[in-house]
């Protein structure tokens, strides 16, 4: 076969890929060779000398690690003095490890107690005094037991290839070589814990289960992360029903092993001590437990009579995207079927719905990239900056198509290209870093398309200048980012939050498209274009029929059907008088809608929640529903990949899947729907699809675009939507402001994850070092910060990222700030815009502290 | 007492000479590179530099033309020359001198290897303690710059050449070149496995030599004097002067230049002047610290590449330890032990696991707490760490051990069965350890 080369392995005669090393081939011939140091995510290094084979024709053994397997090659790994070398490394790693398996949380999955088993005598001859390393604490999430560490450097080497984090180095030397960050500090990195899951002895693990287990008690059950849309593949490991850990597995799932912080530390929200196990109502002003009956019952009874007095129309309803596709499939048969109204709708509103309409109303789909024609790609032109943060996992994509693969990363965004020490940053690998003032990266989509597209078929675009007077970008450096995306031989375009998520999203993604078609890096092999989802199921969402628009396979609803911010607007003036929230927050998520004051003029507020949310304790009857551990079902990512979920423990307390209450709920109101698991849902769900789906073939979108194309479009110019700053506060300094996601959280899910609050719990501003110097700054100091409406105090923290002139508040904590941020409804797609505003920052003043001094 | 011509040493014996450019140049200095750049071509230099059978003088004696004709010609981008002057082996001391008395003659040396190799950045990788050496190269490099023998266009030919000096910070294994390289990239001084070697794969991935300063320092002289008179000097293979540092309880220790292949006999009892008080000579380091052992009977052996190898140990370095019969052998291996435990890099566990374990050991039996075993466990360590690193370190270490216990069994044994060190009542090495 071509490609494939013959060599002779321990007699056998075997054919393997050319390029294969030789710990690869061995394994075709059914050995297994010793390794610490070799790992197929990482360049070889060689060092534990562990794999030596002998290779006919060369006198010295050789590594089989680092030697690339050749035609004719005779090796053997099962002869003495292979086997006395090994044994002889062996003795060397064991003469100074502590061997005390009996308390290591590695015991039972140690590659080191594997190997020993193998290539050690029974009797240990090391009779000399052991090296003890001085114990050193390395954070509150990752435990450091440098006795038993083989020197390997695998957590140091994933942690630059992989991470682009460098926050571990080996310290010292020689025989005290010890693994650790240059300054002896707790570690303040990514907390990816790649570093523990690829160690292959324990020497790093997890303090977030310290001793919680032994290996081979837990039980390990695969499933999808529920935190972003990358859909991560992830196994729980569980005892008796308590989530002890997350691990994941080399090579499996879209991630292919690699997690993020919020992936290996997000766990522990499932056995959360606040967790809702039973149904509550609102009796009387009381918050009260009931049985399911009696919530169901109220349910049904209620919702029967507002649909009698008032409609069906009365009643809305709107589900989480992290919710499975049964349920979201379940959900809308629910409203539109069994109660009979349009008005459904989900997370996949806050922005996602963007990308998803206009690609698909473009392509004929959103399948447009996979995670392998980014690794592929030789152009990534991103509008994606905070990636790393937002999507960590897709992020590692381009880590390795940039730094191991060499493609060329275009990275749009209004951010920095400094990096924080330890944490990785994709402007700061980019290649072109065009770093544009906060809400213009519209402007550069059209800049862009201009130097592409001559002919305009898009009607007239802004001049060069009105270009670079808005975004500060120029005209050269348009030219120059058009023409490397154009000429490229696979260009994979990512979007992100800050197209979907911001001001005019759903036109820009729609420029987004005219300029892949116009650079030709759609319908061809490896191109194309990529949007990022915040939520693990906001595609399945939107496919599922969890959206106005859209009936199941994205087929157009009949109009009417109201969106989430209409429903609270329909509230608000009493025309909708029941909504059905699953899993969604709007209390906390629309703060400038006043979504409280509109929700108290409902006659029903049904809830279905894991916790006692800002909107559950409005609610009336409130549905205890279980997360994604205690569930099956599927989750799509944001490829479109659909992956399945499985139950891992049962649930929690007296808790029920959300397609067990909408089963439950649809029985109350005397339509049952019969479905005995997801299963059968599902089977359902694909008989609805149409043909064509999942996947579209290369001429179905290429007919969807020449149709396109043939429509008529007109581009809207972005407009500035910030409102001026009402009078300024005296001493202040203008910043543009922007909420938005942080690596350690996703939404307020997260904060309950006692893992991830140890990282960050906090609110904080971010700013820009340089410019919280000139205003005599320090780290943690309270500012003020004037919003267009009103202000707030936080701590200030520093970050190279950040881009001058603006400021970065995470969004998982305190959300009182987006009430002073101005909101807009996009005109298309109705998404609520509110993260985005013009502040100044103004130092206390001196006399409070002062003041504040005396008193103390 | 036998006399030779000096090569090396010769500019710098004479009265008053500085080694300035001046100096240098009265001394017929880069006229080899004028004849280089005006009448050959890289390929005609590397022909000659391999005709003259001149070996690497860094430890490996590697044929220096073959290793530059290994450099592909036809490589895009760039290609380096690294000169190693990270002079570290214990007992070595010859690099230092050509360094501080004779700066230009090295860099003559490197542009005209860059010129045969094609590369037009060289770096100069100096020893960290080398202060003065230092300072010297780098006035040395800015007179050769202003002089037009580095730079742009030199002398009018077209080639180009730029030469950086780096300093090392202090590890022995930064002299190892792949670790050598490792440093200059501002990674840890942490040799690499090879294949893929540095004729392909070097300094930044790119083609690279690594030569030595003393290497560098003959090439001048082989291009200006032809390589059948270089050809002629020393014995067989073995062509060229050596200097060889001589160090230990002889009369005249120093740095003796002498032709490749007279005996040690010759050079320890002529040119050093025999053993001091006329000592009974016990042992010898023929080529540095990562060189075996020799014995009195050894002292005919020729002070050549082969013969030494035939002999059981290696030329290396150059640097000749002479040890009297007031030496402790245990006390002398603990010592070279206690030098490779401290240096070694630490990235392969034979070397970082061995070398710490191996000394433990000697440590034990010097003090007097050998056990029976010892020895046997000396050995059987020292037979798992050879051949089994990434570089030749781990041969290294083992070296003074296992020939000392060839050669000084019996020692080793009375250190364990007296539980003492039978050398201990001696005051002068009482006061040595």
């Amino acid at each position: 076969m071509d490609g494939m080369i013959k060599l002779t392995f321990n007699g056998q005669e075997i054919e393997v890929k050319k390029g294969t090393l030789l710990i690869e081939a061995a394994k075709v011939a059914g050995a297994e060779l010793p390794h610490f140091c070799y790992h197929p995510k990482l360049k070889y290094d060689a060092n534990c000398r562990m794999c030596i084979v002998e290779i006919a024709k060369i006198p010295k053994l050789q590594t089989a690690c680092s030697t690339v397997a050749a035609e004719g090659m005779v090796v053997r790994s099962d002869i003495p003095r292979v086997q006395e070398a090994q044994n002889g490394v062996m003795a060397f790693i064991l003469g100074n490890h502590p061997l005390d398996c009996p308390e290591c949380d590695q015991g039972g999955e140690c590659q080191l107690q594997d190997f020993a088993h193998r290539h050690s005598p029974t009797v240990g001859n090391f009779g000399e005094e052991k090296r003890v390393f001085e114990k050193e604490y390395f954070g509150p999430l990752i435990e450091k037991e440098m006795n038993r560490c083989v020197s390997c450097l695998r957590c140091v080497r994933y942690c630059d290839e992989v991470i682009d984090s460098n926050a571990l180095g080996s310290i010292d030397r020689g025989s005290i070589t010890e693994i650790g960050g240059f300054s002896h500090h707790p570690l303040d990195c990514e907390f990816c814990g790649g570093c523990i899951q690829i160690c292959p002895v324990g020497a790093l693990t997890s303090r977030a289960s310290m001793y919680d287990y032994r290996t081979w008690q837990v039980k390990k059950t695969n499933t999808i992360c529920t935190y972003c849309g990358d859909g991560c593949q992830l196994s729980l490991e569980t005892i008796d029903d308590n989530v002890i850990r997350v691990s994941s597995e080399l090579g499996i799932g879209r991630n292919e092993g690699d997690l993020c912080a919020r992936g290996f530390f997000g766990y522990d929200f499932v056995n959360h001590k606040e967790r809702l196990i039973r149904p509550q109502v609102l009796q009387k002003g009381r918050r009260m437990e009931v049985t399911w009956e009696w919530a169901l019952n109220k349910a049904a009874v209620e919702l029967k009579a507002i649909k009698e007095k008032y409609g069906p129309e009365a009643i809305g309803g709107i589900i989480s995207s992290h919710c499975t596709n049964e349920e979201i499939y379940l959900f809308q048969k629910l409203m539109r079927e069994v109660i009979g109204t349009p008005h459904v709708d989900s997370g996949a509103r806050y922005g996602y719905i963007n990308a998803a309409r206009a690609l698909s109303s473009v392509f004929g789909t959103t399948r447009l990239a996979r995670y392998e024609d980014i690794v592929n790609a030789d152009l990534i032109l991103s509008f994606a900056g905070d990636m790393a943060e937002t999507n960590p996992i897709c992020a590692i994509k381009i880590k390795e198509a940039v730094r191991k693969k060499g493609a060329r990363l275009i990275a749009i965004d209004s951010y920095n290209s400094g990096r924080d020490t330890y944490k990785s940053h994709l402007p700061h690998i980019a290649h072109r870093h065009l770093e544009v003032k906060m809400g213009t990266e519209g402007w550069v989509i059209l800049g862009l398309l201009k130097v592409l597209d001559q002919k305009t078929s898009c009607g007239p675009l802004p001049s060069f200048e009105t270009i670079e007077r808005e975004s500060g970008i120029g005209e050269a450096a348009l030219r120059e980012v058009a023409g490397l995306y154009a000429g490229a031989q696979r260009g994979v375009l990512i979007l992100g939050r800050a197209i979907t998520r911001n001001q005019n999203g759903y036109q820009n993604v729609l420029n987004l498209a005219d300029l892949a078609i116009a650079a030709g890096q759609v319908g061809k092999d490896g191109a194309g274009i990529l949007a990022l989802a915040e939520e693990n199921n906001e595609l399945g969402a939107v496919e599922m029929g969890g959206v106005s628009e859209y009936l199941p396979g994205l087929i157009p609803a009949k109009a009417g059907g109201k969106t989430l911010v209409e429903m609270i607007d329909a509230a608000e003036r009493g025309e909708i008088k029941a909504l059905y929230i699953i899993g969604e927050n709007p209390v906390r998520s629309l703060p400038q809608k006043k979504v409280k004051e509109a929700f108290q003029n409902l006659h029903l507020l049904i809830c279905q929640e894991l916790f006692l949310t800002e909107t559950a304790e409005l609610s009336d009857i409130v549905f205890s529903a279980v997360s994604f551990a205690e569930k099956d079902g599927r989750y799509t990512n944001q490829e479109g990949e659909i992956q399945k979920v499985r139950k891992a423990i049962e649930p929690v307390g007296g808790s029920k899947p959300d397609w067990m209450i909408f089963s439950l709920l649809a029985d109350k109101l005397g339509s049952p729907f019969h479905y005995k698991n997801t299963d059968e849902i599902w089977k359902e769900v694909v008989l609805n699809m149409p043909p064509s789906w999942p996947a579209l073939s290369k001429g179905a979108i290429a007919s969807s675009v020449t149709s396109y194309m043939k429509r008529e479009r007109k581009i809207i110019i972005p407009s500035d939507d910030s409102p001026p700053l009402q009078g300024g506060v005296r001493g202040g300094h203008l910043f543009d402001f922007q909420v938005g996601q942080s690596l350690y959280h996703s939404g307020k899910l997260s904060t309950y994850a006692s893992g991830l609050n140890t990282i960050i719990s906090k609110e904080a501003v971010f700013i820009h070092p340089d410019d919280a110097e000139p205003l005599g700054l320090v780290e943690g100091e309270i500012v003020n910060i004037s919003l267009p409406v009103g202000a707030i105090q936080a701590p200030v923290a520093f970050s190279k990222r950040i881009s001058r002139g603006t400021l970065f508040f995470p969004e998982h904590f305190s959300l009182e700030i987006k009430k002073g941020l101005p909101l807009t409804i996009d005109p298309s797609t109705h998404v609520p815009y509110g993260d985005r505003g013009v502040v100044t920052l103004s130092k206390i003043s001196v006399a409070v502290s002062t003041k504040n001094l005396t008193i103390s | 007492m036998p006399t030779y011509e000096k090569i090396l040493l010769k500019n710098m014996e004479r009265p008053g000479y500085t080694g300035s450019l001046t100096d240098y140049g009265h001394a017929g200095g880069y006229s080899a590179l004028e004849k280089v750049l005006k009448a050959m071509s890289p390929q005609d230099v590397i022909e000659t530099i391999k005709k003259s059978g001149l070996r690497g003088r860094g430890g490996a004696g590697f044929p220096t033309g073959v290793k530059w004709s290994f450099i592909p010609k036809d490589h895009p981008g760039p290609k380096y020359l690294c000169c190693n002057a990270d002079e570290s082996e214990p007992g070595t001391f010859k690099d230092r001198q050509l360094i501080e008395n004779d700066p230009h003659a090295i860099l003559e040396g490197i542009a005209i290897a860059c010129f045969a190799i094609g590369a037009q950045t060289a770096y100069i990788y100096i020893r960290g303690e080398f202060f003065s050496g230092a300072k010297i190269l780098n006035e040395a490099i800015a007179e050769a710059y202003r002089a037009g023998f580095l730079g742009k266009n030199i002398l009018a030919s077209g080639f180009s050449l730029d030469i950086y000096l780096h300093r090392g910070a202090g590890a022995y294994i930064c002299g190892e070149e792949t670790a050598l390289l490792e440093s200059i990239e501002g990674k840890r001084g942490k040799p690499r496995s090879k294949p893929p070697f540095p004729a392909t794969h070097g300094l930044y991935q790119r083609p690279t030599v690594v030569n030595n300063v003393e290497t560098m320092m003959n090439v001048p002289h082989i291009i200006n004097r032809g390589s059948e008179w270089f050809a002629a000097i020393g014995a067989g293979k073995s062509t060229g002067t050596r200097i060889f540092s001589v160090s230990g309880p002889v009369k005249r220790p120093g740095n003796y230049e002498v032709p490749l292949g007279i005996t040690f006999r010759e050079m320890i009892y002529e040119h050093a002047g025999g053993m001091r008080s006329d000592k009974q000579l016990k042992a010898i380091i023929p080529g540095g610290a990562s060189a075996a052992f020799f014995t009195p009977d050894q002292l005919d052996v020729k002070m050549d590449f082969e013969s030494v190898a035939a002999a059981g140990s290696m030329l290396g370095s150059g640097g000749v330890t002479v040890m009297d019969e007031d030496t402790c052998m245990v006390w002398a291996a603990m010592n070279l032990l206690e030098f490779f435990h401290h240096e070694s890099c630490g990235k392969c566990t034979p070397c970082r696991e061995g070398s710490a374990w191996l000394l433990q050991i000697l440590q034990r039996i010097e003090a007097g707490e050998g056990r029976l075993d010892d020895l046997h466990a000396l050995e059987s360590l020292s037979h798992k760490i050879e051949g089994m690193t990434v570089c030749a370190f781990g041969d290294a270490e083992v070296a003074p051990i296992l020939s000392t216990i060839k050669h000084f069994r019996a020692e080793y044994e009375a250190h364990i069965e007296e539980r003492r060190c039978p050398f201990r009542s001696n005051v002068v090495l009482a006061m040595a350890h």
